[in-house]
């Protein structure tokens, strides 16, 4: 007995491949994919894909989090104008810290530093406060695309194939003078250039094992708190 | 059931090699009494030390009431085997391919060199001679078939004959495994599993080669394996022989002493022009080049640096040139620490993990090539741009607060982190880790309810619970700006410190968690720190840790 999804996708198929014979689509060339921590898969569900520029609006946490699969898979991460970034954290989170490499204050070179940076590393994490100017980040964009380098940027960027806010974050662990942080649920706003309209994710980092365990959340998160 | 052919081989052992090491590093004579203290333990006891009652694993007071005059010096691996270069040199003098085992202990295969030198007595008169006349050390020679058989010999200063193995090693204590252990965790291994034996009645190499194979590997593992075959006199592995290469050296005397970097750019060029060029016509390429500049006042400054191996060809010259252009700016600017900056006199390179061009070593998966060096050759460029401080390599490194646990190095430089991240630490702040750490600590305000500060005293009471919390506003706020030059912000006239964006209610805290560190050193600090959740619009929470010390507040870290 067929499913109903079955059947479906097994129309879309012979659909596609008649318009592909008949030529009323052209073929959308799809870029490889770098790989991604298991919790951001609701967050991209496209995966994180080579040339694009994901915004990144009020959490570090989440642009390392989106960097730390594939630095753990052997991929180059570079940051750029971040100065106070907290290694121990980025650590934690799975970047392979020999890596990693951090350009603290490009100061005015910031175009001709992040320009460099994305034709070797595979991964480019921009500072909140650097600067360029709007035609500069077009052509760091752009440049992105043709080198298959994935551009984080912090703070909000025109054109950015995907926007990430964190809208809430909350704080477990601590009380009135005990207690210690210890895990948070992150409300992330999600907006997409072609994923139609913003959607709210809510993920969880930086759960413990023995808090996780107790709360019997689902394998995906776990995975993400093994690397937290 | 061997797996690998028995091979014969004779072994050059210096006897106590990290002290002797030490010593000749610390310019002390043969006969002085000294030993290498490593944690609790001493590690290596020089013979005058010994014959004073100093013993191989005793404490350092113990050893110093055996012994008032012994010298204690430090545990450096790198020093024994930097040194024991000159012992292999010696050794190659002889016989054509050797193998360090580790610092102390040279693997000679002996049978053509036995033929050569005419019998197995001659060979190990020569490589004793050697080493005695071009490297200064006393060593015993030892011949026999396999691994263990022949690092006993050594020790014995005995030639087995062929074929002997087996019963020469069968008297000797199950103990005596452990010197066939060439890394230390496989030695401490080794040691757990000899006690082991020796509770189960096997005190000698004999009955432990009598047990079936079979048997020792289901009881006690590969480890066990790896006894009973070296027990049975046999080999694990063939002898890796390799040819170790001279360190190239360039040296650069200045006319006069160089107090600008404007006068050293050119110089920088040349040397590294020689260096190329030496390189070049050895047939090879380094791993590493070590710079060196004396003062004018005597003092010796040194710098390693890696360049990558086999992709430098053309533009090794030119790299090198950047790099030591930058150590000499840093160096005289006193920007990259040490002593006090002064006229440079000489300038030295020094090519180290010299290799013949073409046998570079590739990574485990995939070349030198690809991604790496394309990524390499991309952080140049950006160091090309923004100077050595621009790019950055990080490691992690022991410490108690976040900022601490961070090692920063410009890209390239070998820095080890300066405290080992396996020590204990007690009093760290808890994981999770926070992903904002600025590079210094920024003001912050702690209120009580009535927007007094909250203190906390020697004995760790805080005066009143935080109730609110003011951080630095953002540069770029106009309205914090106005808010604070307005009137009813508590000024009158001209502005200074700080701007604070509006109070922000704490929703939960915890601490004060203590941290008095180094109070040895200048930078001494006594801190307590507090961890605090604040209200952020709606629903929402910001986790900082902050720091009490000298009667002010800081923020350490943001868990953004």
């Amino acid at each position: 007995m067929e499913t109903v999804e079955a059947r479906l996708a097994r129309a879309r198929a012979a659909l596609a491949g008649v318009q592909y014979r008949v030529g009323t689509t052209r073929d959308r060339w799809e870029a490889p994919t770098l790989p991604l921590a298991p919790v951001l898969d609701r967050v991209l569900p496209q995966g994180l894909r080579r040339g694009q520029v994901v915004s990144v609006i009020g959490s570090t946490s989440l642009m390392l989090a989106l960097a730390s699969a594939a630095s753990a898979e052997g991929s180059w991460t570079a940051v750029v104008g971040m100065p106070s970034l907290g290694v121990v954290a980025a650590a934690r989170r799975g970047l392979d810290l020999t890596r990693l490499a951090l350009v603290p204050h490009p100061g005015a070179q910031a175009a001709a530093a992040a320009g460099a940076c994305i034709d070797g590393m595979d991964v480019v994490i921009l500072g909140p406060r650097l600067a360029l100017s709007d035609a500069d980040r077009r052509r760091l964009a752009s440049r992105a695309r043709e080198r298959g380098t994935v551009i984080v940027a912090e703070g909000p960027w025109s054109g950015a194939h995907a926007t990430l806010t964190a809208v809430a974050s909350r704080w477990h662990g601590l009380g009135a003078g005990d207690g210690r942080l210890r895990g948070r649920d992150l409300e992330v706003r999600v907006e997409g250039r072609a994923s139609g309209p913003a959607r709210l994710v809510s993920l969880r980092l930086d759960a413990e094992a023995s808090v996780r365990r107790e709360a019997g959340v689902p394998e995906p998160l776990r995975a993400l708190g093994g690397a937290a | 059931m061997s797996v690998v052919t028995v091979v014969r081989r004779a072994v050059l052992w210096v006897p106590d090699w990290p002290v002797v090491a030490a010593m000749s590093d610390a310019g002390l004579g043969d006969d002085a009494p000294a030993a290498v203290l490593h944690g609790r333990g001493l590690v290596a006891v020089s013979a005058a030390a010994r014959a004073a009652g100093v013993r191989r694993g005793s404490t350092r007071r113990l050893a110093q009431r055996a012994c008032p005059e012994l010298a204690i010096l430090p545990y450096d691996e790198g020093r024994d085997s930097r040194l024991f270069e000159a012992v292999a040199a010696a050794a190659e003098q002889v016989v054509a391919g050797v193998e360090i085992s580790r610092p102390g202990l040279l693997m000679i295969p002996a049978d053509g060199a036995a033929r050569f030198h005419g019998s197995e007595e001659a060979l190990a008169e020569a490589l004793a001679t050697a080493v005695a006349e071009q490297a200064g050390v006393e060593c015993a020679v030892g011949a026999a078939d396999g691994l263990l058989a022949a690092v006993l010999a050594a020790r014995d200063s005995a030639l087995v004959p062929q074929g002997q193995s087996r019963p020469y090693l069968a008297p000797a204590p199950v103990e005596s495994l452990g010197l066939a252990a060439m890394e230390r965790a496989q030695r401490e291994e080794v040691e757990r599993l000899a006690s082991v034996l020796a509770r189960l009645g096997i005190v000698t190499l004999g009955d432990l080669a009598a047990l079936p194979f079979a048997d020792v590997i289901a009881r006690f593992g590969p480890v066990g394996a790896w006894a009973h075959r070296l027990a049975s006199g046999e080999d694990l592995a063939p002898p890796v022989l390799r040819r170790s290469e001279e360190d190239i050296a360039v040296e650069h005397v200045f006319e006069d002493p160089a107090e600008r970097v404007e006068q050293l750019t050119l110089v920088a060029a040349i040397a590294a022009e020689r260096l190329d060029r030496a390189l070049l016509d050895a047939g090879a390429r380094c791993g590493r080049v070590r710079i060196t500049a004396r003062t004018e006042r005597g003092h010796e400054l040194e710098r390693v640096w890696r360049t990558d191996v086999g992709t430098r060809a053309g533009a090794f010259a030119r790299h090198m040139t950047d790099r030591v252009r930058w150590q000499l700016e840093g160096w005289l600017s006193g920007t990259a620490g040490g002593p006090e900056p002064a006229p440079l006199v000489a300038l030295g390179l020094v090519a180290e993990d010299v290799v013949p061009l073409g046998s570079e070593q590739a990574y485990l998966w995939g070349g030198v090539s690809g991604a790496d060096s394309r990524a390499h050759r991309a952080l140049e460029r950006v160091q090309g741009l923004l100077g050595l401080e621009g790019v950055l390599a990080v490691a992690e490194q022991g410490g108690r607060s976040p900022r601490d646990r961070a090692h920063l190095a410009p890209w390239g430089q070998e820095a080890p982190p300066a405290r080992a991240v396996a020590h204990p630490w007690p009093g760290r702040i808890p994981d999770p880790a926070p992903a904002t750490v600025p590079p210094a600590p920024r003001p912050v305000q702690v209120l009580d309810a009535g927007g007094s500060p909250v203190t906390i005293t020697r004995r760790l009471a805080v005066s009143a619970s935080p109730t609110w919390v003011r951080l630095e506003a953002d540069p770029a706020d106009e309205r914090a700006r106005a808010a604070n030059r307005h009137p009813s912000a508590g000024h009158v006239g001209r502005i200074e410190g700080p701007v604070w964006d509006r109070p922000r209610p704490v929703e939960s805290w915890a601490g004060p968690w203590p941290v008095a560190e180094r109070w040895w050193s200048e930078d001494a600090s006594r801190r307590a720190y507090l961890q605090i959740t604040l209200q952020d619009g709606e629903g929402a929470s910001l986790a900082v840790l902050v720091a009490y010390g000298e009667a002010r507040w800081e923020l350490e870290a943001v868990y953004d």
